[in-house]
């Protein structure tokens, strides 16, 4: 797995125990953007992990055993380092200088990978962009948005400030964030753990049978929708805030639940139960509403 | 509820195996040789659980062998000198701050004595929410002066991550206010109790986020 | 090496800690696995599989809950997926965790005739019926009845509630029931008809 195919002109080592890498010279390339490209050879379920200060991180799958990484970096000021070893591949942004001013900080990548890697991505600002990755994920961002689509494994994603949403993913989702909003859309997973402080809450997807979906704020808006023929046995509590429903509830069948004694809640059975879906606000407002 | 037959008790079983013994059921079993005989089995099978436990398997040593060589080959084992992966595991690995680590594992020790509590509660009411205002507020101080000392020391260059570590910081310390101020009023109130502790423990790890960033 | 200072090395190559590591947890694991899926090839699979996962998200270990939770909650993700595979569904992760019926909960046989297990099970009756358990289930007794964890624990391992941990262990030990006594029921048949069949013999 040493194999790999340069575009530019800059020089790569080819070192024993197929480890590839491949550098950035800081003073050889131009002042202004520069792009590289630079491939690598990959089996099955290659890891690729990605570290970037700042800019724009966009991964797709393909369908070659191979890993290809185009990187456009602001300037000379940042090396651009990927390094194989075995089945991993690993990228990172590196200031050369310490005295490096913010906006040169920035580089883009453009991720070809094969669908079943795993991805570990940290990108502070800029965004995260991944499509069609069916392998788990860790993704990490400050302020950064991040943006799934037809994603699926373990997926984690933690930011302060970014926003989340997830297109059509499946597998089991956990994602936390301070002040990001995040967005479920025509979701297909067994397992939803989601939690932020002040963002807004929005899930518009399928209740699978025994799927377990906690959403959870401090304030902001939660708001879940349902269609006639899902099943879900429901809690919802807001401490200081509002729940409103739209879903007619039986009891449940095998009340388990813990029925706090202050806040607003509602607890019931939505036809036969099967999906667990617990819904938690500190003062913010809840809503569970039919899907248009 | 006044338990009337199997049907009831059946409902209670639950419980009943959780260790909740009240007086109408516990007189329920003494008459209905149906119900102990459920009781009874299903003792019988925690027993047995029990005792299997006791047969833990020793894994094979192929096992670690074939996770060494896969560990070497993705480089993740490492017995050459500090290279690129060293660096990246450097910039963005948790640094064990003592400050840090404090703060956590105070906040493990209200989490835990919070999570304890309907067991202490049924002993001392009183000295269980006395004890955990108690263990909040020094947690809430501790994090206080590592905010301080973090704060101060933060080096980021990137003035949009700068901007959004502060802010969040301050949503945070709002939050907790609130949360400190809704258990101070209703001291039995155990969501505001969890959302209390959850506040700190979200602070905690963006203050380690923010001190990676630092001198 | 106490565990901390092994997974702070770890987090940086070393191999030593890395082996540390494995061998304060590998037996648990392992133990785990093997009573999940009932056999020791597939169970010594799954058991590197979960360290293997482990050590490559080491470094994102950052110490909000304790080591071993992440590292269990890891093994047990591995081996449901597993045995989600097996079953050859798209049902979610936690599995069909209610039985086949259509009550969608655990029979209650009020009136029905008092078999005992008490004296009639042992392991090997206990690990057949364990797994033919819903994975969901058998994951859940499995932690709780078999390895002694407390469902504050399992709720942190499984992600569930607490509430939850104690429900699906309850519905758990009532199926375990029904399936023990199904067996006790077919040794019986299997002894009266060898009875009948010896005294036609002697007859």
């Amino acid at each position: 797995m040493s194999t790999h195919k340069l575009i530019s002109k800059q020089p790569v080592l080819m070192a024993a125990g197929g480890i590839v890498l491949g550098l950035f010279l800081v003073g050889a390339a131009p002042a202004s953007a520069d792009r590289i490209e630079k491939h690598f050879k990959v089996e099955a379920h290659p890891i690729v992990t990605i570290h970037n200060p700042d800019g724009q991180v966009t991964v797709r799958a393909w369908t070659k055993s191979e890993v290809m990484v185009v990187a456009t970096r602001s300037s000379s000021q940042i090396e651009i380092e990927a390094e194989q070893t075995g089945n991993r591949i690993d990228v990172i942004t590196r200031e050369a200088s310490e005295t490096i001013a913010p906006q040169d900080l920035r580089a883009d990548y453009e991720i070809s990978v094969p669908e079943d890697a795993e991805l570990q991505i940290h990108d502070d600002s800029g965004g995260v962009n991944v499509s069609n990755v069916l392998g788990d994920m860790n993704v990490e961002t400050v302020a950064a948005p991040v943006d799934l689509e037809d994603a699926a494994g373990y997926l984690t994603v933690k930011t302060v400030g970014g926003a989340f949403q997830c297109v059509r993913c499946a597998g089991r989702l956990e994602i936390s964030s301070i002040s990001g909003s995040f967005k479920f859309l025509d979701i297909r997973s067994y397992h939803i753990s989601a939690q932020t402080s002040r963002g807004d809450i929005l899930f518009n997807g399928e209740f699978l049978p025994n799927g377990y979906y906690h959403l959870k704020n401090y304030s902001g808006v939660i708001t879940v929708r349902f269609s006639p023929a899902d099943s879900f046995d429901l809690s919802a509590t807001s401490l200081k805030g509002k729940v409103y429903n739209e879903a007619k509830l039986l009891p449940s069948a095998h009340p388990h639940h813990f029925i706090p004694k202050f806040g607003n809640s509602l607890f019931g059975m939505f036809n036969t139960g099967h999906a667990k879906v617990e819904l938690s606000s500190f003062d913010g407002t809840i809503n569970i509403l039919k899907r248009d | 509820m006044a338990m009337t037959g199997c049907k009831d008790f059946a409902n209670y079983l639950e419980a009943w195996m959780e260790g909740e013994r009240p007086a109408d059921a516990q007189a329920h079993l003494r008459g209905c040789q149906h119900c102990r005989a459920i009781v009874e089995d299903m003792d019988a099978i925690r027993a047995t659980a029990v005792g299997w436990n006791s047969e833990e398997s020793e894994p094979p040593a192929r096992i670690w062998n074939s996770l060494r060589t896969q560990l070497e080959q993705e480089g993740l084992i490492r017995n050459r000198r500090p290279g690129l992966l060293q660096r990246l595991r450097g910039i963005f690995a948790p640094l064990p701050r003592p400050a840090l680590a404090g703060a956590y594992l105070a906040a493990l020790i209200v989490a835990a004595f919070a999570v304890s509590g309907p067991v202490h509660r049924q002993v001392n009411h009183y000295r269980w929410i006395q004890g955990t205002r108690e263990s909040s507020a020094s947690v809430g101080t501790h994090l206080d002066s590592v905010e301080r000392a973090t704060v101060s020391s933060m080096t980021e260059k990137n003035p949009v991550v700068t901007a959004s570590l502060h802010q969040n910081l301050a949503i945070v310390d709002n939050y907790i206010t609130l949360c400190e101020k809704s258990v101070q009023e209703e001291p039995e109130n155990e969501m505001a109790r969890d959302y209390l502790f959850a506040a700190y423990q979200q602070k905690a790890d963006l203050l380690a986020q923010m001190s990676e960033r630092g001198e | 090496m106490p565990e901390a200072e092994a997974i702070r090395r770890a987090q940086q190559g070393d191999a030593a800690a890395f082996e540390r590591l494995y061998r304060l947890h590998s037996r648990r694991v392992y133990s785990l696995c093997l009573r999940m899926v009932g056999n020791t090839a597939e169970a010594e699979d799954l058991a590197q599989e979960a360290f293997l996962q482990l050590f490559r998200k080491i470094s994102t270990f950052r110490g909000e809950s304790a080591f071993s939770t992440w590292l269990h909650r890891l093994a047990v993700n591995v081996v449901l997926m597993k045995l989600r595979r097996k079953s050859g569904t798209e049902a979610s992760l936690e599995e069909i965790t209610e039985p086949d019926d259509e009550s969608g909960g655990p029979r209650r046989d009020f009136g029905g005739p008092d078999l005992r297990l008490s004296g009639s099970i042992d392991r090997l009756n206990l690990q057949r019926a364990v797994e033919q358990l819903p994975p969901g289930y058998k994951a859940v007794f499995v932690l709780h009845d078999v390895q002694g964890y407390e469902h504050n624990e399992i709720a942190a391992i499984m992600d569930c509630s607490i509430g939850n941990s104690k429900s699906q262990l309850h519905k758990a030990r009532m199926r375990l029931r029904e399936l023990l006594h199904e067996e006790l029921r077919s040794r019986a048949r299997e002894d009266r008809k060898t009875a009948e069949s010896i005294s036609g013999g002697e007859g």
